[in-house]
C-alpha cells in the first residue's frame, strides 16, 4: 500500500496497517493582500495508516495546523488531492461532508477553548453520537456515553458526565475532547498539539490514552507537535515541516537519533536535555542558527538558508527538492553530503541510496 | 559588556538614604554569590500562607512555604497547574487581589540599594509601589495579554521607565533603545505594535520591560510556555546571559521540570500548595527523594540516550477545597502506606545532608527503590 508515498519511499507507518488517508501534493495559499501570498503548505504528500501514528513536527507558523485543517476539510486546498480509502474526498455536499466527518475527526490544541462552558460533558458527547449514529434510546445512549468515558479513562462515568468544563482539569477536558472525537467512530484522528496546553506530568498519561485508543480501534493518527522528543516516543513516522514544506521524513527513532536536515538537527539540539545539565548556560543564546524570525516562506532558494550554518550559494538561489536518502528516509537539502555523511554512506553500502546522490555539489 | 546608560538614580522614596555606589555589580562575577551582605538571601519567604476566601470556606493555595533566593541565583519553582506556584510568587509581592488573602508568614527583601531589609507584607502601599518593578520585576506568562495592544512597544517601555526612574526624555529614549539591544530586537521595531511581533519577540519585549529599571529580583512566570522549543531555548539562553551580565536573581516558575534542570541552580517542587522537595538541580535529578519529584522526572520523554520506560503520574492534582489530613500526594503515590494519612507534612533535611536537600516525605529517601518499575540510581536503603 505504501507505493503511493513520494520517491518510492516506504513509510514505517505502513507496517501497522492499511492506508487510510492520503495527502497528495497538497498546497494551500493564503492571499494576504492584493499582491502578497502566503504559502502555508506546498506540495505536502504523505499517508496515514490504520493503527499507526504519524507525527508532524515543526515550529509555530510552519504549516502543521494548515495541513491538519486541509485533511479535516476545514480548508480547501489550493491544489492537490486528499484521498480517503483510495477515493478522492468530496466535501461539496452536506451529506458527503457529514460522512467524511464521521470518518475523520479532529482534536484541538486548547481544551479550555474547545468545550462550550455552558454545557455539560453529557451534552458535548451526546450531540456527536446523535449526529453520526442516529437517534438512540435513553438507555442505549447512556451505555454509549459510559463506554466513551471509559475509553478515555474518565471514571466514574456518570459523575463526570454531569460536570461542566470548568469543573474539570486541563487533562480531563482534553479527554472529553478526545471522547467527543471518538463518538463519531472515526478511522482517522487528527490531533493538533493535543498535549501542549497540558502540564508535563499529565501529558504522558494523555499520550498513553491516545495510544491505547489507536491500538484498540486501529485509528490512523496524525500527531501534530512542536515537541520532537514526544514524537520519538509516540510516533512511527516523523515528518518535519519548515515554512510549509516537509523538509525531512523518516522512522521516528532513526530520524531523532540521526537527523539529516539542518533544521531537524536544530530542533533536536533545542530540546531540553536533562542528561546534559546546564547546556543552556554553555551554548547560550544568540547563535546565528537560533535567530528565529528570519527565513521562512518569504525567502528565495531554500527557506531555511538564512538560519543554516551549512548554506552555500546554491541554497540561496535554488530550492532543494525532497530527495531519498534510503528506503524510509528523505530530506530536502542540497548539502546532505555535509550534514549527514554517515547516513548517505550507510545507505549506499546497503544499496538503498536513492536520488540523494544526484545532488552532490 | 553592553552597558545601559547608568546614573545615580534617586533612592526609592521614603525607604532609604542614597547608598551611593551600591548599584548592582555589573561584572560577570556578580552572579556567583559572595556579594554584599554575606550569604543573606535577597528575597526570603518564610512560612507564607495564602488562602482564597470562598463561601464554601478557605482554599489553602499556599501553606507554610519557606523559600529563599540568594543574590545572582536562579531558583526554579516547579509544579502542576493549580499547585499554587504562581500564587506563591504573586503573594510574595502582594500582587494578589481578594478573594486571595495572605494568612500568615513574612517576606523579607534585602536589596543592595536599600539601607536595610524591608518586610514586604507590612509595607505601606505607597512604599510598595516604589519597590515593585524598581526592585522586583515580573515577566508574566502570556506576553500576548500582558502587552497593551494599542500602544507601540516603545511607549510601553517608556511608561515603565518614566514611572520608576527620573530620566530626561532623551535619556529615557536611549534607554529604551539599549533595552531592545539587550534582548536582541532590532531598534527598527521600536514603533511596532505587539501584534506585529512574533511570540518570541513579544516575550523578549516583556523581559526587556522587566529589566528596564535594573531590578534585583526578576520573577518569571512560565515565560516560555507558549513558545516552541527553538525560540524557548533562544530566550532562556538570553536570560542566562543577561543574568550573568546584570547580576539579578531569578525565581523561575514553570511546570516543565526538564527546563529547570538545565536552567536553575536550585529547584523547589510544589504540590497542593506546599513545597515537597528542595534541592540543587544536580541532586534533584540524580537523587530525588519525594515520590512526586520522581514521578515528574519519569514523565518527560528524552531525545537522547536509550528509550526509557516512561511512567508518568497517574490521577489528577487534588482539589484544594477540603484536602484530607496527611500527605496530599497520597492518592497518586506508588509508595503510599497507611501511615501517610497521618503524617504531618513539612520539609526535613534528607539524611544528615548539609547540602540543603529537603524533602517532605518522611518515608521515602533517595535510596528507596521505586515500587513498580524502573530501578533507582542506587539500589541501597530500604523502603522506610
Amino acid at each position: 500500500m505504501s507505493a503511493t508515498e513520494p520517491l518510492g519511499l516506504e513509510s514505517p507507518a505502513a507496517r501497522r496497517g492499511p492506508l487510510a488517508m492520503e495527502a497528495v501534493e497538497l498546497t494551500k495559499l493564503y492571499r494576504l493582500g492584493r499582491r502578497s501570498v502566503l504559502k502555508a503548505a506546498s506540495s505536502v504528500s504523505f499517508g496515514l495508516y490504520r493503527g499507526a501514528v504519524v507525527a508532524l513536527v515543526g515550529e509555530s507558523g510552519s504549516g502543521k495546523s494548515t495541513v491538519a485543517k486541509l485533511l479535516a476539510g476545514q480548508e480547501r486546498p489550493t491544489s492537490g488531492k486528499i484521498l480517503l480509502d483510495g477515493k478522492p474526498v468530496e466535501v461539496s455536499r452536506r451529506h458527503a461532508f457529514r460522512r467524511f466527518k464521521s470518518t475523520v475527526q479532529y482534536v484541538f490544541q486548547d481544551p479550555f477553548a474547545s468545550l462550550n462552558p455552558v454545557h455539560t460533558v453529557r451534552y458535548h458527547l451526546s450531540r456527536p453520537v446523535r449526529l453520526h449514529r442516529g437517534r438512540l434510546g435513553r438507555a442505549e445512549m447512556d451505555s454509549v456515553l459510559t463506554g466513551l468515558m471509559e475509553q478515555v479513562r474518565l471514571t466514574p462515568a456518570q459523575q463526570f458526565l454531569a460536570k461542566y468544563p470548568h469543573e474539570l482539569s486541563g487533562g480531563q477536558r482534553q479527554r472529553v475532547a478526545v471522547a467527543r472525537a471518538l463518538a463519531a467512530e472515526p478511522s482517522v484522528l487528527l490531533a493538533d498539539e493535543p498535549v501542549s496546553m497540558l502540564d508535563v506530568s499529565i501529558r504522558l498519561e494523555m499520550l498513553n490514552v491516545l495510544d491505547a485508543l489507536r491500538a484498540r480501534f486501529s485509528l490512523a493518527l496524525l500527531y501534530i507537535t512542536h515537541d520532537i522528543a514526544s514524537a520519538r516516543y509516540f510516533a512511527d513516522e516523523v515528518l518535519v515541516m519548515y515554512a510549509g514544506e516537509i523538509v525531512e521524513r523518516g522512522p521516528a527513532e532513526e530520524l531523532t537519533q540521526q537527523p539529516a536536515h539542518p533544521y531537524t538537527q536544530l530542533l533536536v539540539s533545542s530540546a531540553p536535555d536533562p542528561d546534559d545539565l546546564g547546556s543552556v548556560l554553555r551554548h547560550g543564546g544568540g547563535s546565528a542558527l537560533r535567530q528565529a524570525g528570519e527565513g521562512g516562506a518569504g525567502v528565495g532558494g531554500c527557506h531555511f538558508h538564512p538560519r543554516c550554518p551549512f548554506a552555500v550559494e546554491r541554497c540561496r538561489t535554488q530550492a532543494p527538492p525532497l530527495v531519498r536518502i534510503d528506503r524510509t528516509r528523505a530530506a530536502a537539502c542540497w548539502r546532505l553530503e555535509v550534514t549527514a555523511p554517515t547516513l548517505l554512506a550507510g545507505a549506499r553500502a546497503r544499496g538503498e541510496g536513492g536520488n540523494a546522490d544526484v545532488v552532490e555539489m | 559588556m553592553r552597558s545601559l546608560a547608568r546614573r545615580q538614580e534617586p533612592p526609592v522614596p521614603g525607604l532609604l538614604p542614597a547608598t551611593g555606589q551600591s548599584e548592582l555589580a555589573r561584572d560577570g562575577q556578580a552572579g556567583l554569590g559572595g556579594r554584599g551582605r554575606g550569604g543573606e538571601p535577597v528575597l526570603e519567604i518564610a512560612d507564607l500562607s495564602v488562602a482564597y476566601r470562598t463561601t464554601a470556606g478557605d482554599v489553602h493555595a499556599v501553606e507554610h512555604v519557606d523559600l529563599s533566593l540568594h543574590p545572582g541565583e536562579v531558583v526554579g519553582l516547579a509544579g502542576e497547574s493549580g499547585s499554587g506556584k504562581s500564587t506563591l510568587a504573586y503573594g510574595a509581592c502582594r500582587l494578589l487581589r481578594p478573594p486571595a488573602i495572605i494568612t500568615g508568614g513574612s517576606v523579607t527583601y534585602r536589596g543592595r540599594r536599600l539601607a536595610e531589609p524591608v518586610e514586604l507584607l507590612s509595607l505601606h502601599p505607597e512604599q510598595l509601589r516604589a519597590l515593585r518593578w524598581r526592585e522586583i520585576a515580573i515577566v508574566f506568562q502570556s506576553a500576548m495579554n500582558a502587552l497593551n495592544p494599542v500602544l507601540k512597544i516603545r511607549d510601553q517601555l517608556l511608561d515603565v521607565i518614566e514611572a520608576h526612574l527620573d530620566l530626561s526624555r532623551d535619556e529615557a529614549h536611549e534607554r529604551v533603545g539599549s533595552l531592545l539591544d539587550l534582548v536582541a530586537i532590532p531598534r527598527t521595531r521600536l514603533k511596532s505594535y505587539p501584534h506585529e511581533l512574533s511570540g518570541g519577540m513579544r516575550q523578549r519585549v516583556m523581559i526587556a520591560m522587566a529589566l528596564a529599571t535594573d531590578p534585583e529580583v526578576v520573577i518569571m512566570d512560565e515565560p516560555t510556555t507558549a513558545l516552541d522549543v527553538v525560540v524557548q531555548r533562544d530566550i532562556l539562553g538570553q536570560v542566562v546571559e543577561l543574568k550573568q551580565e546584570l547580576g539579578f536573581s531569578v525565581l523561575f516558575i514553570t511546570h516543565d521540570l526538564s527546563l529547570l534542570l538545565e536552567l536553575a541552580e536550585r529547584i523547589a517542587v510544589m504540590y497542593a500548595g506546599r513545597l515537597v522537595e528542595v534541592a540543587a538541580s544536580q541532586e534533584l535529578l540524580h537523587a530525588p527523594a519525594h515520590p512526586y519529584t520522581r514521578g515528574l522526572l519519569g514523565s518527560f520523554p528524552s531525545l537522547r540516550g536509550p528509550r526509557r520506560e516512561l511512567a508518568g503520574i497517574p490521577g489528577s492534582p487534588p482539589d484544594l477545597r477540603g484536602l484530607p489530613p496527611g500527605c496530599p500526594f497520597l492518592p497518586r503515590c506508588a509508595f503510599a502506606t497507611d501511615s501517610c494519612a497521618e503524617v504531618d507534612m513539612h520539609l526535613e533535611p534528607v539524611g544528615e545532608a548539609t547540602s540543603g536537600h529537603l524533602t517532605a516525605c518522611p518515608f521515602v529517601t533517595p535510596g528507596s527503590p521505586s515500587p513498580p518499575s524502573p530501578p533507582s540510581p542506587n539500589g541501597k536503603g530500604g523502603r522506610r
